[in-house]
């Protein structure tokens, strides 16, 4: 009741949403194949894999809060911590796991 | 900024090439032997760069509260961001996604080609120049 009273008041402008999440989405899906590139050359196996994913999207959410959202990321996501910290990291898991098993092959194996 | 963006990618790119390259070689001379220091150091430094250059390079994100975004379009006109037409809409698709093969006006200039668009004053001036030399 209270959060519809507040959208009422400050409406929210539904393009935009949409567009900060595909941008979002488009940075993710970039450096979780990137990430699997080094997790490959590197020889990572099981949990260090993992790991190395989920801090390097840590360094990325960061790196996004600093240069696109300005530091207030609330003046360009609707929950920050689950749009712009959490959004889209384990739709990038697919595609971090998929180059990191192929750089694995190629380079270590 | 996007300057940036771009000089990080292309540095970050040619970085992760020789880093991949280089870890490649040493476990085809050194089989079961850990990665040398210097390879992995400089895999680590590429993959920030790359990262922080596909940030940079990225689309600025809008602002969501309308009223922040009505003051936005406000202070920088409507024609701050995006492609506009003449008549101030806004392009709200990509255009022609085709446009790189040439097409527009047909297979070896002939033909209609596949134009979206109908430049109204070329034509009304095609056409006045017409009816001037008509006249004569």
């Amino acid at each position: 009741m209270n959060d519809e009273r507040e959208l009422a008041i400050s409406p929210i402008v539904v393009t935009s949403v949409q567009h900060n999440t595909q941008v979002v989405s488009n940075i993710r899906n970039l450096t979780a194949s990137l990430f699997g590139v080094a997790a490959g050359t590197l020889g990572l196996e099981s949990y260090p894999g993992f790991i190395f994913y989920l801090v390097g999207t840590l360094i990325v959410s960061a790196l996004i809060y600093a240069f696109r959202a300005e530091g207030k990321p609330s003046e360009y996501f609707y929950r920050p911590l689950g749009d712009l910290w959490g959004g889209d990291v384990f739709s990038g898991l697919s595609g971090f796991v998929l180059t990191w098993t192929l750089f694995y092959g190629l380079v270590r194996a | 900024m996007p300057f940036l963006g771009t000089t990080l990618n292309t540095v970050g790119l040619l970085f992760l090439t020789h880093a991949v390259y280089s870890a490649h070689e040493h476990t085809a001379t050194f089989t079961h032997a850990a990665l040398p220091l210097d390879v992995t150091f400089e895999l680590l430094v590429s993959i920030a760069m790359l990262s922080a250059g596909i940030v940079l390079s990225s689309p600025d994100l809008k602002p969501i509260q309308w009223s922040q975004w009505a003051a936005k379009i406000e202070r920088g006109g409507r024609h701050g961001e995006g492609k506009w037409t003449r008549e101030g809409e806004e392009l709200l698709s990509e255009g022609d996604p085709y446009a790189f093969l040439g097409l527009d006006k047909g297979i070896g200039g002939k033909g209609e080609g596949r134009r979206g668009f109908w430049d109204v004053r070329g034509k009304r001036k095609e056409y006045a120049e017409w009816a001037r030399e008509g006249a004569k």
